[in-house]
């Protein structure tokens, strides 16, 4: 009594018909071409992820009031949490009864990740299942958004592909050649996936970072060759939204009406103000919890994460969107837009340069720079923009000058898009390891 | 569940496009505009030898991804039947082009060219129309009920254009009185192989490697007021439907002049052949054109478009700067036209003897989509479960392409349908697919 999705039912059939399959593969001497077994590929033995990451189901905090009955808060959602999500987990280095003990512990938004450009890396999805849905049995994948020339096998886009059914596992693997701002999320129903909460960041840095001769801090947005896109410090704020009635509808066996859509809350990394500014869930680096490519979130004796200090609503919501930086710096924004409507991010008092769009430097191919400076970057749904800023003067007399960075395109109250740009002294802050930090 | 029902009948319809791929050439077309020609994919030009349009106003109606059927106006060349969306006319740079307009509906109409200069319409300058300091009709109008009007204009540039109603364009825009206008450079790249895109700069594309994505929106409850000859709100204006060439997914991959979309012709399957440096070194080219209200963030999979003019304007500066950029969000705004260039790369040349680095799953580990071939290989046919559809010829790649307004990827409540549409890559020519 579901959905009148074809793809879903397309997935029944097809996994009815791996059943099948499963059956011959047992039979001796049916066995043909090696496709009934694991295909084993030459160097392809042995070699672990850079990245293990689980698709499940979860619960999010959001603020509570104003209340939109039925919807919101969920009458179902645990304290203290408000909101039913599909999202995505870091489950790297965990074993497999850690892992399988994180279905119905998903985050939003996605772990950001970031690759070096030209370097290979693999990234194993799984999919845990939904615990609040077992009748939903939807595959999972990962679509590296905007990844130019991907073949499909590796983009996730489930009907030219193939996607990950439940208790299944499937590794990605991509070698990016074009540094920028990316992003990520599920494919499968992806009005639904999408909008549910598996939604993340990419980022590909340029193989012109530790060059130091260009800027002095040795990282790049882009191979400039001049140095104009280095920075001191960067912040990825992937925006996303909440229309209520259909996370509640996910988590109450019905179902939304997408025509009908509506933005109840709009999110930054997950968050709305002023959560957004609480702090980055600890960070626990260890051999076994890496921050190679993702943060390595502190994770307890089950694999759960570990609350934000002081707000245990922010459990899964682990990433920070306040962006701190010292007088003179040069900070990079980074923003991609998976929610469904066109963002018009704002600040007063800072002049913000467009340096690059969908992972494309702003300058054309003759040399000719089209970068531009504006107070407000727009980006629609789907789009990213990479945004550089010289942070003004230390003006005082508090500890640091705020300024606020919010969404003026936003028409709903209820929570928002919006975080705090923090400019401290000169020197003030030490040199940042981690974006986000 | 008889949506259960609709929606499998819809996957048979998919299937019946490939079966008609295999088929195109000896298929018995409607004939429902004037072609040039009538290939299977790819953009369908209506063109006159003195670049004379007479276009005629028909009614009929438009079947939705949601098995909905659409009341819906549209111009017609005179003579042929109702056709949604209203042909697609090229013209060559510096024609004087003529359109002359029939109009046998029971309200005024008119056309606007977007784009144009010096527009006349029955020899004098076209210009908005008032009756009483009322504004009536951005253009001078063809009657209601048998009236003609004759517009002309020197197509001073080459590009892509929208034409559509300039009298009650809120209502008659929606209602489907719009099209495209394709202007070409006259100018020749001397290599039959290529054509430019603009009268100036140096973009070329592969000749005969031309795509179209037009889109529009639908309120089903404006067209049934329309049809009922009822008045309607348009502070109820709520889309309902959004199309890609007048099509929702999985229509809109079924050939051009699929005979069982016998209103609606215009496909928007792309299918090309993957870049290579000596035999395919050009890329296709894509008409993005946006004729609904909002900004449609359009996102192609698998590569970015280099998006090479807006409005038929190249984007070189006035130094010769080429300005062009890439993107992976082709964000058409309301009444915009983006010309973007692209191709597909097997950048990492993965095949039988250079596999992909992972160990496949068993068959039974993964879901597979009907429009993989069982294969991660170009050219390649891997087993695929018993009793899987398979969609696939000869090993090529479906690469999705839609708007990424997801919402909007949606038939008033069937999900998953709406403006999406494949890029097709064929294994490198010579290849074992049915052309």
């Amino acid at each position: 009594m579901r959905k009148p999705i074809s793809r879903r039912n397309f997935f029944r059939i097809a996994g009815g018909a791996a059943l099948a399959a499963a059956g011959i593969s047992v039979l001796p001497g049916i066995v043909g071409k090696g496709w009934l077994s694991p295909t084993q590929s030459a160097g392809a033995q042995d070699v672990p992820p850079d990245l293990f990451f689980a698709a499940t189901d979860g619960w999010i905090g959001l603020p509570a009031s104003p209340a939109m009955p039925p919807y919101h808060p969920d009458n179902m959602a645990p304290t203290p949490f408000t909101t039913y999500v599909f999202g995505f987990r870091n489950v790297t280095g965990l074993n497999q009864t850690q892992v399988m003990a994180q279905k119905m512990r998903a985050q939003h938004s996605a772990p950001m990740f970031w690759v070096n450009q030209e370097t290979t890396m693999r990234l194993q999805l799984t999919n845990l299942g939904l615990a609040i849905r077992p009748d939903l049995v939807d595959a999972h994948t990962l679509h590296w958004h905007g990844f130019r020339h991907v073949i499909p096998f590796f983009d996730g886009e489930p009907m030219g592909s193939v996607s990950v059914p439940i208790e299944r596992s499937f590794t990605y693997v991509f070698r990016p050649h074009d540094p920028g701002t990316y992003m990520y999320h599920c494919h499968v129903e992806d009005i639904e996936h999408v909008h549910m909460g598996m939604t993340g960041m990419v980022i590909v840095r340029p193989t012109q970072n530790g060059n130091t001769s260009l800027y002095p801090s040795g990282r790049y947005v882009y191979n400039d060759g001049d140095g104009s896109t280095g920075y001191d410090r960067e912040f990825g704020l992937l925006l996303s939204e909440v229309w209520n009635e259909a996370h509640w509808d996910d988590s109450h066996i019905q179902l939304p009406q997408w025509t009908e859509y509506r933005v109840d809350f709009g999110l930054i990394n997950g968050r709305t103000w002023p959560d957004t500014i609480a702090p980055n869930a600890p960070f626990a680096p260890s051999a076994s919890n890496p921050d190679a490519f993702t943060f390595a979130v502190a994770r307890a004796a089950d694999g759960d994460l570990t609350p934000p200090p002081g707000s245990p609503h922010l459990q899964y919501q682990p990433q920070s969107s306040l962006i701190t930086c010292n007088a003179g710096e040069r900070v990079l924004l980074r923003f991609a837009n998976l929610g469904f409507t066109e963002a018009a991010m704002t600040v007063t008092g800072i002049k913000l340069r467009v340096i690059g769009r969908d992972a494309t430097f702003l300058r054309g191919r003759t040399g000719a720079d089209t970068s531009y400076l504006t107070s407000t970057v727009t980006f629609n749904a789907g789009e990213s923009a990479d945004v550089i800023f010289t942070a003004p003067a230390y003006r005082g007399p508090d500890p640091y000058d705020t300024y606020l960075l919010y969404n003026r395109a936003s028409t709903h109250g209820n929570g928002g898009q919006m975080t705090e740009i923090r400019v401290h002294p000169a020197g003030a802050l030490p040199p940042q390891t981690l974006p986000n930090t | 569940m008889t949506m259960f029902k609709f929606k499998w009948m819809r996957w048979g319809l998919a299937l019946g496009l490939l079966l008609t791929l295999l088929s195109t050439n000896s298929a018995v077309r409607p004939q429902a505009v004037v072609a040039q020609s009538t290939p299977t994919d790819g953009i369908v030009c209506t063109t006159s030898a003195n670049a004379t349009f007479t276009l005629r106003t028909e009614t009929g109606y438009v079947g939705m991804s949601d098995d909905n059927t659409v009341f819906m106006w549209g111009f017609s060349i005179a003579g042929q039947p109702f056709q949604h969306p209203s042909p697609v006319l090229c013209v060559n740079q510096g024609d004087t082009v003529t359109v002359i307009v029939q109009n046998t509906l029971s309200e005024d109409i008119s056309l606007i060219f977007p784009g144009q200069e010096n527009v006349f319409a029955n020899g004098a300058p076209s210009a908005p129309q008032f009756s009483g300091g009322a504004l009536t009709s951005l253009a001078p109008v063809a009657a209601a009920n048998g009236g003609a009007m004759t517009y002309s204009f020197v197509a001073t540039r080459a590009g892509a254009f929208i034409y559509q109603s300039g009298t009650s364009p809120d209502r008659q825009v929606r209602m489907g009185l719009f099209g495209a206008l394709i202007v070409r450079p006259t100018r020749s790249t001397g290599n039959p192989d290529t054509r430019y895109v603009y009268d100036s700069g140096d973009v070329v594309y592969r000749a005969g490697k031309e795509f179209m994505v037009l889109l529009s929106e639908v309120d089903p409850f404006l067209n049934q007021a329309v049809e009922r000859g009822e008045p309607f709100d348009m502070s109820l204006y709520k889309p309902r439907y959004w199309l890609i060439n007048g099509r929702g997914f999985p229509d809109s991959i079924a050939p051009n002049f699929a005979a069982w979309l016998p209103s609606q012709p215009y496909g928007a399957l792309a299918r090309i052949n993957p870049y290579d440096a000596v035999a395919n070194p050009y890329p296709a080219l894509v008409r993005y054109l946006n004729v609904g209200t909002i900004e449609f963030p359009f996102h192609p999979h698998g590569n970015h478009g280099r998006i090479v003019g807006r409005d038929g304007f190249p984007l070189i500066d006035d130094g010769g700067a080429d300005l062009s950029f890439d993107k992976f969000s082709v964000n058409v705004g309301p009444g915009q036209t983006w010309d973007a260039t692209f191709d597909w790369r097997d950048n990492e040349g993965y095949s039988e003897n250079n596999p992909v680095p992972i160990t496949i799953p068993n068959l039974q580990n993964m879901a597979f989509g009907m429009f993989f071939s069982g294969s991660p290989y170009l050219g390649l046919s891997g087993t695929k479960p018993v009793g899987d559809t398979a969609m696939t010829q000869c090993g090529e790649y479906y690469i999705i392409a839609h708007n990424h307004a997801l919402f909007q990827l949606d038939s008033w409540g069937v999900p998953m349908t709406g403006p999406a549409t494949f890029t097709r890559v064929d294994p490198p020519l010579p290849n074992t697919c049915p052309q």
